[in-house]
Parts: C-alpha cells; sequence; structure tokens
C-alpha cells in the first residue's frame, strides 16, 4: 500500500511541478509576451530583479515547495529508469538509499540559499 | 525437465525502443522519458547555478548571466523549455488515463474493432496539438528577443 502511495505522490509533484515551474516559466521567459499585456517583466534574469524577488516570502516558498516537489518527482522516476534494467533486491534498496540521501542533501543545500538571501 | 528462465521476456534498454509493432502512444512514453532525463540534467546545473554562483554576490552572477547568454546556451534553454511543455503535457495525458479520467464507456466487440489505444488516440493528439502551439509560443517570445 505504501508503494501506491509514493506512485501517487510522484503524481502529485508531477502536477504540482506543471504549475510552479509554469509560473516560473511565464514570468523569467516571457517577458515581452507579458509586455504586452502591460505586465512589467523587464530584466527577468538581472540582478536587481532577481534579488527583488529573492526577498519576498512567496517566492522563496515557492522555489522551495518547487524544489521539493521536482527532488521527488525527479529521483522517484529515474528511479523507477535504473530498476527497469536490474533484477538484484540489493541493488534497488542501495539505489534506494542513495537517492533519497542525494534528495535529502540538494533540498537541505536548496533551500538554504533561498532562506538566506531572503534576509539579505 | 523445462528450466525457469529469469526474466525470460527482458529485453533490457534495447526494448524501449523496439519490441516490435510498436504504436504512436509507445514512442510518445520513450520521448517522456528522454525529455525526463533531459530536464533532470538541466535541473543540475540549474541547482548548481542559482545556488553556489548566486549566494556569491552580484558580480558572480552577473559573470554567469553574461556566459548564459552565449546564443548557443539560449537555444539550449529553449529546448529545454520545449521539453518541459512536452513532459507536462504527455505526463498529465498519462496521469488522466491512469486515473481513468478519458477511457470512455466500455462498447461490446464489434467489427470493426477499436482497441483502447485508438479510443483515446483523440486525447492523445489533441496534447501533441497543445504542445506544438506551446512550443510555438515559446519561439515567438525567443526568436523576438523576450530570453
Amino acid at each position: 500500500m505504501w508503494r501506491t502511495r509514493l506512485h501517487f505522490l510522484f503524481l502529485f509533484a508531477g502536477v504540482a511541478i506543471a504549475v510552479l515551474l509554469g509560473i516560473h516559466m511565464v514570468t523569467l521567459h516571457l517577458d515581452a509576451i507579458l509586455g504586452f499585456f502591460g505586465v512589467n517583466a523587464a530584466d527577468p534574469t538581472g540582478w536587481l530583479s532577481m534579488i527583488g524577488r529573492a526577498s519576498q516570502g512567496v517566492w522563496a516558498s515557492l522555489y522551495i515547495a518547487l524544489l521539493a516537489f521536482v527532488l521527488y518527482h525527479a529521483l522517484y522516476g529515474l528511479r523507477g529508469v535504473i530498476l527497469e534494467v536490474t533484477t538484484s533486491v540489493r541493488t534497488e534498496r542501495v539505489i534506494t538509499r542513495v537517492f533519497i540521501g542525494v534528495g535529502i542533501l540538494a533540498f537541505i543545500w536548496g533551500s538554504y540559499v533561498p532562506v538566506a538571501l531572503l534576509s539579505s | 525437465m523445462k528450466q525457469i528462465t529469469h526474466r525470460r521476456n527482458y529485453l533490457g534498454a534495447g526494448g524501449w525502443v523496439w519490441a516490435g509493432n510498436y504504436q504512436m502512444e509507445r514512442y510518445l512514453y520513450l520521448l517522456h522519458r528522454v525529455t525526463g532525463l533531459g530536464i533532470l540534467l538541466f535541473g543540475l546545473i540549474h541547482l548548481t547555478m542559482t545556488t553556489f554562483f548566486r549566494i556569491q554576490g552580484q558580480d558572480i552572477w552577473e559573470a554567469t548571466m553574461t556566459v548564459l547568454s552565449n546564443p548557443w546556451f539560449k537555444f539550449g534553454e529553449y529546448l529545454v523549455a520545449v521539453a518541459f511543455v512536452y513532459h507536462a503535457s504527455n505526463g498529465l495525458r498519462l496521469i488522466l488515463q491512469e486515473l481513468g479520467f478519458v477511457l470512455g464507456k466500455p462498447t461490446p466487440p464489434i467489427y470493426p474493432y477499436k482497441d483502447a489505444l485508438r479510443k483515446k488516440r483523440p486525447w492523445t493528439i489533441a496534447m501533441v496539438a497543445v504542445i506544438v502551439i506551446l512550443a510555438g509560443v515559446f519561439l515567438f517570445d525567443f526568436t523576438i528577443g523576450g530570453w
């Protein structure tokens, strides 16, 4: 049953990423089209724009949530791909533990930076 | 006595590409996997860039952005954006199918038979159309210099 729950979490994370990454992509990459609709997003990757977003709690929360969903979805998906080409239970256990460790470390480091910039 | 062969029908990674008469959905699934791995690779680079380089201050950040403003990197970003659009759209289609929302009503098997894949194909074609439109929107923004 817990495997089913993990799989549903994988699906839910996929939908959440589509929404959150969609916001990220539109804000950072469709600035010309946003400008057409009257939204001023000039130079969204410039230092001032970036640090302006980083100092807002909403954006920091959005990026930390996105990081958590992306790490879970990506590592769970990659684990599934790798497990298709291996038959060993021991290898499966090792891969699962390595991916959990990598995911936790990446989440700690990846969420530390937005939190640090929030107070800058 | 017949020997039991372990995973006898197992084709390995080669089976992802060819194991007989695959239909369109199978290749969409293969592309889903390839785009997923590509996005994961980009994600690692992106995470490195937005943490290690961002935390070091304005000069390092602006130097990084100058390097990334190279047209080849911009084109790579466009490909990643299209890969994301594809992976997200196809993923939503797969989720809807897995949860049974687009399976349709069961019908009696009267000739000419309509298998499950053909019943769902209009959804697949609609999804491909959405991807092409969104890729076009990104291409438009890319060509007018919005990136």
